[in-house]
């Protein structure tokens, strides 16, 4: 796969470690690339479809809501930037998606029921939702020093 | 990985779209401006060709049941055929066939269209 050269990749052992501009336009080049590592690892055709959605919608999110225009990011000094390091530990595919942006209150957050949001054909606010449903583990952290951080695991076994 | 594409065309008062690529956070905007200027020309019936479509994401999603909700107040609807296998399991679980109307062929999403 060709990659714009504003996505920098590296490779260690077991891990891929991504860097992409936090523009959307980069977000097909991230679900192809976590999509194939998926593939890679073992997980079938749809449990691919399900951590590309899951990605696609962490990484929307970074884009829309983390490096929302206007705003101030905590790191003023750089382009906004995301980074994934995907790797697997035993029996699972953890993904992990860092930003410098804006901090969001995941604790607290009480996203809508999706089943509900459908019944009134509301077109926003499923990424979230999504991401629960189909991966086995959403964590988030943030820290001054290390950015925010979203952890999303998927077990291999549990196909 | 293709970059998103829309092909138009009419089909007596339906119109007939034809997607290709992936419809993301990136394209649902040309998305819904193509077709919010069908609808701003009168024609609310449309029919979404999704057959060369690779990847939905819940901002493509999100801009389908507007388009869908903004056509139905209108007597129309926007109606998808030939979605691929990997993108219907994925609506499917997450209840998006519930409110979407997804047909297997052309000719059954004409069908109960006015002029059909």
């Amino acid at each position: 796969m060709n990659l714009p050269d504003k996505i920098q990749r590296k490779e260690a052992t077991g891990e891929t470690l991504l860097q992409a501009p936090g523009h959307e336009s980069y977000l097909i080049y991230i679900r192809a690339i976590v999509a194939d590592l998926a593939s890679k690892i073992g997980f079938d055709e749809h449990e691919v479809a399900k951590i590309e959605i899951a990605v696609d919608e962490a990484c929307s999110n970074v884009v829309k809501h983390a490096y929302a225009g206007g705003q101030e990011w905590r790191w003023q000094h750089g382009d906004p930037e995301i980074r994934l390091d995907v790797r697997t530990e035993g029996d699972c595919l953890v993904i992990e998606i860092t930003d410098h942006g804006q901090r969001f209150d995941f604790a607290n957050y009480r996203p809508a029921e999706i089943d509900g949001h459908l019944r009134e054909m509301v077109s926003g606010g499923y990424g979230i939702p999504i991401m629960r449903r189909f991966m086995d583990e959403v964590q988030y952290s943030s820290n001054d020093q290390t950015g925010n951080t979203l952890r999303l695991v998927k077990y291999l076994k549990k196909q | 990985m293709k970059d998103f594409q829309i092909e138009k065309e009419s089909r007596g008062p339906v119109q007939i779209v034809r997607l290709a690529g992936s419809l993301d956070m990136y394209s649902f905007p040309k998305l819904e401006s193509q077709l919010n200027a069908l609808f701003d020309q009168g024609n609310y019936c449309v029919v979404l060709d999704c057959h060369r479509l690779d990847y939905v994401g819940s901002a493509g999603l999100g801009s389908l049941i507007s388009l869908a909700k903004r056509a139905r107040e209108h007597k129309g609807d926007v109606r998808l055929i030939g979605v691929p296998d990997r993108i219907y399991k994925i609506i499917e679980l997450l209840g998006f066939t519930k409110v979407l109307a997804v047909y297997n062929a052309e000719e059954q999403a004409l069908a109960g269209f006015p002029g059909q």
